[in-house]
């Protein structure tokens, strides 16, 4: 137990350092663009295939589902929409960039840190924790609600390419089930979950990264516990916050 | 001048550094030498700030270092150069995007004036041309003298080499060695350079510290180091019968 506090606490200092004044705000700002390609831009691709047959499953697996004629076909269209905007593009698509993202930024840290990088950069006066962690933070808090937006278009277009294309549902229905009942506020539900994700996984990873101490195996261990402890994370502020927004 | 006052450090009840008074001298090759696990390392980390001591002093110019907090010891990291035993260059960034990294971080130059600096840097260690190429693609000679270059950007006062020549060829660690020493003396820096290489040593060294067990056992220059009768330091200087017999033609 006293580990975990111990965690706790120096994970409040490091961000406690990482959002101290910057050195050179157009360094940052450089770093900050840069992140946006590396976090945002190179995951474009894993999203887009994830969203798509996200989309796409789900839309077959109401359309199996619905064998009483009671149920409305445009039920498919609501469905598709409901979980797309709601769960699946954000908290899905937030865990697996957990993995991607996550791992990639806590094993880049964990390396500079084995190999004296991150001493160099202490050792020149500079604020390393911010220098390396803050315009992560800020880009993924960026562009991850983008992809998520992204990710919502890609599934939902691939329900109604997918139910049209083998015939479970007509156009018409699916386009008046995505309208049914919409509400706004979802989108935005959504986002928020998303910019608290974005926050947890850079932070979580770089904080595993940072005070990685060894050898590779020590850095590769870092960055497991990095993955593990931000889905971990993710699930639980998804409840949380699920039921601080929508209820 | 660098001033360390009866400094201690203890990991987990082991005391690794006890009581180490020793001064280290402006526009002077300074070592620290002594075996493996005798403490020369956390002794320089403690001096640049990478550690905090137990108890003691550390004093830069009249600043101590100790008592200053990590935003006002900013200024003194500022004037501190540190080549790294790995030599620590950022792999993601080239060899001229490593050496203006500290110029992009605090200096106010503009580009142009950077690039000055960073190619007479890159000059200073014969590595021009090299702009381009990233730390993968250069040997580790040339690492170590992109990692002085980097050093020697902002002109430091105090410049720090842990191992430089480790892991290098007797002819590359030669040049390693007399370019510590030429930009020293250029510079008129305190150079404080932490190796076992006793060739390193007799080369260049101006004043040498000799750390045993956690304790400064000896200090003097390096023809005092010849004709020791210190029995700690000996075994370190002289310690196969080969050595035994070099020193023993040295004192006839």
């Amino acid at each position: 137990m006293t580990s975990v506090y111990y965690h706790i606490g120096r994970y409040w200092l490091l961000l406690g350092n990482v959002f101290s004044k910057p050195e050179r705000r157009s360094v940052y700002r450089r770093l900050i663009i840069q992140e946006i390609d590396k976090i945002g831009l190179q995951s474009l691709g894993i999203v887009g295939l994830l969203s798509l047959f996200m989309g796409a499953v789900v839309t077959l697996q109401t359309a199996a589902n619905i064998d009483s004629g009671w149920i409305p076909r445009w039920t498919i269209g609501f469905t598709t929409r409901q979980t797309m905007i709601l769960e699946f593009s954000s908290t899905i698509v937030c865990l697996i960039l957990s993995g991607k993202v996550g791992g990639n930024i806590s094993s880049e840290i964990g390396t500079m840190r084995i190999t004296e990088q991150i001493d160099a950069m202490e050792i020149m006066g500079i604020n390393s924790s911010s220098y390396l962690i803050l315009p992560k933070i800020i880009a993924a808090m960026f562009i991850f609600p983008f992809l998520v937006i992204i990710s919502m278009f890609l599934g939902i277009a691939a329900g109604a390419g997918v139910g049209t294309s083998t015939g479970v549902i007509s156009m018409t229905d699916y386009v008046y089930g995505l309208q049914y009942y919409f509400e706004g506020f979802q989108v935005s539900y959504t986002l928020i979950k998303t910019v608290v994700f974005a926050f947890i996984i850079t932070s979580v990873s770089s904080y595993h990264g940072f005070y990685t101490f060894g050898g590779p195996r020590e850095v590769g261990e870092s960055s497991t516990r990095a993955v593990v402890y931000s889905m971990v994370l993710i699930l639980i502020s998804n409840y949380v916050l699920t039921q601080i927004l929508l209820l | 001048m660098i001033e360390v006052k009866d400094i201690s450090k203890a990991f987990n009840g082991n005391q690794v550094l006890k009581n180490i008074s020793v001064v280290f001298h402006p526009g002077k090759v300074n070592f620290i030498i002594g075996r493996s696990g005798s403490g020369k390392s956390v002794l320089t980390k403690c001096i640049v700030g990478l550690m905090e001591v137990d108890q003691g002093e550390i004093i830069f110019d009249d600043r101590n270092f100790t008592k200053l907090d990590r935003w006002a010891r900013k200024d003194i990291r500022q004037e501190m150069g540190m080549l790294f035993q790995g030599s620590a260059l950022f792999s993601s960034m080239t060899v001229e995007e490593n050496v203006m990294f500290p110029l992009q971080m605090f200096s106010r130059m503009n580009k142009s004036e950077m690039m000055d600096r960073v190619n007479f840097c890159l000059k200073r260690v014969n590595l021009e041309g090299k702009n381009h190429l990233y730390p993968s693609e250069i040997s580790g000679g040339m690492q170590k003298r992109t990692g002085i270059a980097r050093a020697i950007a902002m002109n430091p006062k105090y410049l720090f080499c842990d191992e430089p020549n480790s892991g290098l060829d007797p002819q590359t660690a030669i040049v390693i060695d007399n370019l510590i020493k030429e930009i020293t003396y250029e510079f008129g820096s305190t150079t404080v350079v932490v190796s076992h290489d006793m060739n390193s040593v007799i080369e260049i060294g101006d004043h040498i510290n000799f750390i045993y067990q956690g304790e400064l056992w000896w200090k003097g220059d390096k023809r005092a180091i010849l004709h020791t009768e210190n029995p700690e330091l000996n075994n370190f200087v002289f310690p196969s019968e080969f050595m035994k017999e070099i020193r023993e033609s040295l004192r006839g």
